[in-house]
């Protein structure tokens, strides 16, 4: 059949220029390959809903989020069950409370307490995930109520590392947070709802159906699914509805639920929230692919168009033999439907490859923390192969209809009565304008956001902290509520305070007179963790409204806890036992604070407040300034460099220690696990790590991002290059002849050259407008959660447009160039 | 007048001596002009003739400095012409030279005004006033003045080519180049086209023409044959007409 014999023209094409076809399939092949991996990513990640063994998606209600200090905030019980009980649009509903974790005291020899991420869920959870016990039972209704026996339903995890994956667990007894918990089941390895769950626990009676408020922080989530023929849009508009009257009714004391705007209430895909902070830095991530993808489009069609212009004649002349215009095009199609083709198989690779780094990566950003969702685990899947499927097609019609589209719209009479052209049409003229525009725009837009995302996440991961963090070790130190109970406002509640300090001081006693341990640090967050800020008054200069005051972050110190950080006290004191109070009374401030609020270098002895709705504290005195320190990760809008300290409370159940050691780390490790068996055996020290992995496990992320965003980065910039080159060289040798009629009409090389860079320049400007248009717009997107350093900015903004221009002048130039030293004659009559 | 002047003096415009071109690509030495001498002289009216591939085409170039000769002298009013630069040689293409190719060679996203003016915006003694007059009284002359805002696109063969002989005489060359000028057109625009020299010609233009076609041949005064890249006849017209009848 004729197809065959097309099929072999065209191979026999693309074998005759291999480094052509090698070139333009690698195009098609990265193009593809990063948009498949990220579309896969993200599906994983976001888009494709949490269904649970069930058709219809998993819904999350809770709080806001609170981008300010990039967390869930719960919400009170009270509130989310007015919005199941009022809003008739559930089909499944349930709460839990989650983040927390449980000490669980093992069996045997091995006794010291491990910590697992707990759940207390409502009894539902189980039957809404679809998922059964493969041992014992679920939660029941009758859990919940007051007075019933402490039960937990363990993951498999836990069951496996804690019980040796004993059989006979169920119904006996075990020590959870120092408490006798009675074991009822046990779940099957992965499950892990409602994200990343190792043991369940009935949450209490009080949240399921409470009748007041609770007068503190915390609170609870909801999971939920919709009723048939209810959507998303709907529950939105209701939701907000109903948020808007429960705003109305908090209490002044409760007003901080609600931010600034009034939100409380929201309804979420389940997925997102769990990606909220990284949110930005996926979407800009897929929005550099996408350009990058069409970069590639445009590079692979430019290249094909080229070709077809060397073969117009050869067209011409199919053509005046009588071959069907539509037989040619398939012709002409059949070549890029090999190039797509090929490399659409090789994006597959590379898509399937880089899923594969990226699971690693999941496992390495929590391999301490254990926070990992249980979906955070990608791969290609039929669904991101029907993706890459119609990418093909499309790429096929847009690299090789339109060419051939456009090489068959030309004079062909014309081309084969002179053997010439003759000047190129004024359509096909505007046709190249707009392609170096976009060109440019494109290449401008990919260049400027992937250099100022790569920019950013590397100058994050190399931030400066303020702290020393050589031969340090980090540990959460967590106290069972059990045995170190805190009943408020209570008679106790002073002496109840006091065991939990004392806990803390004589570890740290302990740790400091072993020979390997030079110093010990408690703080409820240390540098490079933490953040977020608070409104602060200055006694004497408050302002009138809440946000005109400034505002800080402010941490809380164990005394004696700067010399192990390497943080120094510049002046005044340090805290002592003289501070120590539920409500503390002084305060302890970064240099750059000082400086910034007190210049006169008066600020010790001057008092603050934190204030904000809700809030009722005392005036604190400044006694001392330490040394700058930056909490939170370098490139969060939510670090702060500006921090203000307060006494460790005695109301602190856990606090992050940091030890400054001598010696081996896993020494060091081990002081610490036997000091605190030698104290407390309930008492669990869990995310053991070095400084350094604490500050970089929030960066393992981003600089996994980063490398993948200069792998863009220079993907951009190659494809950039070669693009705009072949874009306008294309472009200018199609007008070679109308530059020999200029130089036959008198034109000098001068005026010749200076009309086509003039030109050049106009549509480079309007290509650069349209792409820093763009490129502003995203980072606009990308400053909500990230912060964007100067140097940033400066090599984004500036340094990439003027490499384009750089680029787009010599791509124009060189071409130019060579047709205007050409003879006139020459140029006259070239095809 | 002046050009009755310049008549009557019999100057001399074009001296080719000894020229021959070359062309060298990587398999094939072309000699496409062999051991020209040729003289042009002011107004008179030449056409060239010979079958294709003879180097009708190269010895246009040549003339029109569009190319350079691979040996011999080429004395344009009397310089010589190997010993301009290229801006030199630009400012005697814009000056002295008109031209008028076979594909028309409108610049496309320029109306016919603008095609008209290009080559004047390439001089700096001329007033956008002056240009302004010129470029319309060309355009009288070709009988195009009621098309002067529209495209090229939009213009027919005929219509395309007159245009682009008003942009050839707009400057008052010293001499009109015209590369088978009738050889995109149909007869009855080919006739419009020639009676359009024709004119140019009484009016005292000098005007050299490439032409395959031996009926336009004969509407010249002065009739050149090239063969193989030599010139094997050089007649008056008159002779020519008289030999066949
Ligand atoms: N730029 C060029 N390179 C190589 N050969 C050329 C070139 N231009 C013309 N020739 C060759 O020179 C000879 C004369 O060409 P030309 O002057 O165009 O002939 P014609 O009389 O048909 O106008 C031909 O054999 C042609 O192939
Ligand atoms: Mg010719």
């Amino acid at each position: 059949m004729s197809f065959s014999l097309d099929i072999k023209y065209a191979a026999r094409l693309l074998f005759k220029k291999p480094l052509f076809t090698l070139l333009t399939v690698m195009i098609v092949a990265i193009g593809l390959g990063l948009t498949l991996y990220t579309y896969s990513l993200l599906n994983h990640l976001i888009f494709s809903p949490l269904t649970l063994n069930n058709q219809k998606p998993v819904i999350a209600i809770e709080a806001e989020f609170d981008y300010d200090n990039m967390r869930r905030p719960a919400a009170d019980p009270i509130d989310l069950f007015r919005v199941k009980s009022e809003l008739d649009l559930f089909d499944g509903f349930g709460i839990y409370s989650g983040g927390g974790t449980a000490l669980i005291s093992g069996s045997g020899k091995d006794s010291a307490a491990r910590k697992f991420n707990s759940t207390f869920a409502q009894w539902n959870i189980f039957q809404f995930a679809g998922v059964q016990p493969i041992l014992g039972r679920g939660l029941q209704p009758e859990d919940h109520f007051e007075g019933a026996e402490p039960v937990i339903v363990l993951g498999y995890k836990a069951w496996k590392s804690a019980f040796s994956a004993d059989k006979d667990i169920i119904g006996t007894m075990i020590r959870v947070e120092a408490k006798a918990t009675r074991v009822i089941g046990v779940m099957p390895e992965g499950f892990a709802f409602p994200a990343m769950a190792e043991t369940w626990q009935p949450i209490s009676y009080k949240n399921l159906a409470p009748t007041e408020r609770q007068p503190i922080y915390g609170g609870v989530f909801a999971y939920a699914r919709l009723k048939d023929g209810v959507n998303f849009k709907q529950l939105e508009k209701e939701l907000a509805n109903l948020n808007q009257k429960i705003v109305q009714t908090l209490p002044e004391v409760m007003k901080f639920r609600a931010n600034s705007t009034g939100g409380y209430l929201k309804a979420y895909d389940y997925k997102k929230v769990y990606v909220l902070q990284h949110y930005p830095i996926f979407i800009s991530m897929f929005v550099v692919v996408f350009l990058i993808l069409l970069l590639a489009c445009i590079n692979i069609s430019n290249l094909l168009l080229a070709r077809v212009n060397e073969r117009l004649k050869e067209i011409a002349i199919r053509i005046a033999l009588g071959v069907p215009r539509a037989r040619l095009l398939m012709q002409m199609l059949w070549e890029s439907i090999f190039i797509c083709g090929v490399g659409g198989f090789l994006a597959l690779l590379i898509a399937g490859w880089g899923l594969e780094l990226s699971n690693g990566v999941f496992e390495q950003m929590f391999a301490v923390n254990q926070q990992q969702p249980f979906w955070w685990q990608v791969s290609l899947d039929s669904e991101a192969i029907v993706v890459l499927i119609l990418a093909i097609l499309i790429m096929i019609v847009f690299t090789g209809l339109w060419p051939a589209l456009r090489a068959m719209s030309g004079d062909f009479n014309a081309i084969l009565r002179d053997g010439t052209r003759g000047a190129i049409s004024k359509k096909s003229l505007r046709m190249n304008k707009v392609i170096v525009v976009t060109e440019v725009f494109l290449s401008c837009t990919v260049l400027v956001i992937a250099t100022i995302l790569l920019s950013t996440t590397y100058s994050a991961g190399q931030a400066d902290y303020g702290v020393d963090t050589e031969q340090r070790l980090t540990a959460q130190i967590e106290l069972p509520f059990k045995s170190y109970p805190v009943n408020r406002r209570s008679a106790m509640e002073a002496e109840q305070h006091k065991k939990r300090l004392d806990f803390f001081s004589n570890l740290k006693n302990k740790l400091e007179q072993l020979p390997n341990v030079n110093a010990v640090a408690f703080m409820r967050s240390l540098p490079g963790t933490g953040g977020g800020t608070k409104y602060v008054e200055i006694e004497g200069r408050e302002a009138m409204t809440l946000t005109e005051n400034p505002s800080w972050n402010i941490d809380m110190v164990a005394i004696d806890s700067w010399e192990a950080l390497g943080i120094k006290l510049i002046a005044g004191r340090d805290f002592d036992y003289r501070d120590n109070s539920r409500r503390p009374t002084t305060s302890i401030i970064s240099e750059s604070l000082a400086k910034k609020y007190f210049p006169e270098g008066d600020a010790i002895g001057k008092r603050t407040r934190t204030v904000g709705i809700g809030y009722d504290l005392p005036w604190q005195t400044i006694v001392g300034i330490v040394s700058d320190v930056t909490h939170g990760s370098a490139m969060d809008v939510a670090s702060a460099k500006n921090t203000a300290y307060v006494v460790q409370m005695g109301g602190m159940r856990r606090m992050t220690i940091a030890i400054h050691y001598l010696g081996s780390e896993t020494m060091a490790r081990k002081s610490l696990q036997d000091t605190i068996s030698s104290i407390d055996g309930d008492v669990a020290a869990y995310h053991i790590q070095s400084y350094d992995a604490l500050i970089g496990q929030p960066m393992i992320l981003l600089s996994a991002v980063s490398k993948l965003f200069l792998f863009c980065g220079v993907m951009a910039v190659l494809l950039a290059a070669s693009g705009i080159y072949a874009v306008s060289a294309n472009s200018i040798i199609q007008r070679t002849q109308e530059i020999g009629v200029r130089r036959a009409l008198g034109a000098t090389d001068a005026k010749v050259m200076s009309l086509f860079m003039g030109q050049a320049s106009a549509q480079l400007t309007l290509g650069l407008l349209i792409g820093l248009t763009l490129s502003f717009g995203a980072i606009n997107i990308m400053t909500d959660t990230m912060i964007i350093s100067h140097t940033s900015y400066a090599i984004g903004l500036i340094g990439m447009p003027l490499l384009v221009m750089f680029m787009v002048l010599l791509a124009t130039y060189i071409p130019t160039r060579k047709i205007v030293l050409m003879e006139p004659s020459n140029a006259l009559h070239h095809d | 007048m002046d050009t009755n002047n310049k008549k009557t003096e019999k100057r001399l415009l074009v001296e080719f001596k000894k020229i021959k071109k070359v062309f060298t690509t990587e398999t094939v030495e072309t000699r496409a002009l062999d051991n020209i001498n040729l003289t042009i002289e002011q107004g008179e009216y030449l056409s060239i003739t010979g079958p294709s591939g003879c180097g009708k085409s190269t010895l246009l170039s040549l003339l029109g400095l569009l190319d350079t000769s691979s040996e011999g002298d080429y004395y344009l009013a009397g310089h010589q012409v190997a010993n301009l630069s290229r801006d030199e040689r630009a400012k005697i293409r814009n000056k002295e030279i008109g031209f008028i190719f076979q594909a028309f060679n409108l610049i496309s996203d320029l109306t016919v005004a603008e095609n008209i003016e290009l080559p004047l915006s390439y001089r700096d003694d001329i007033s956008k006033q002056e240009r302004n007059t010129m470029v319309r009284e060309s355009l009288k002359k070709v009988d195009m003045l009621h098309r002067e805002n529209h495209f090229p696109s939009q213009l027919s063969g005929g219509q395309q080519q007159r245009v682009a002989i008003a942009r050839a005489i707009s400057g008052n060359p010293s001499i009109i180049l015209a590369d088978e000028p009738t050889g995109n057109l149909d007869s009855k625009n080919a006739q419009r086209i020639m009676a359009l020299l024709d004119e140019l010609h009484h009016e005292g233009a000098t005007i050299c023409m490439v032409t395959h076609d031996p009926r336009s041949a004969t509407r010249a005064q002065r009739m050149i044959e090239v063969f193989d890249g030599k010139i094997v006849l050089d007649q008056s017209t008159d002779k020519l007409s008289a030999i066949a009848v």
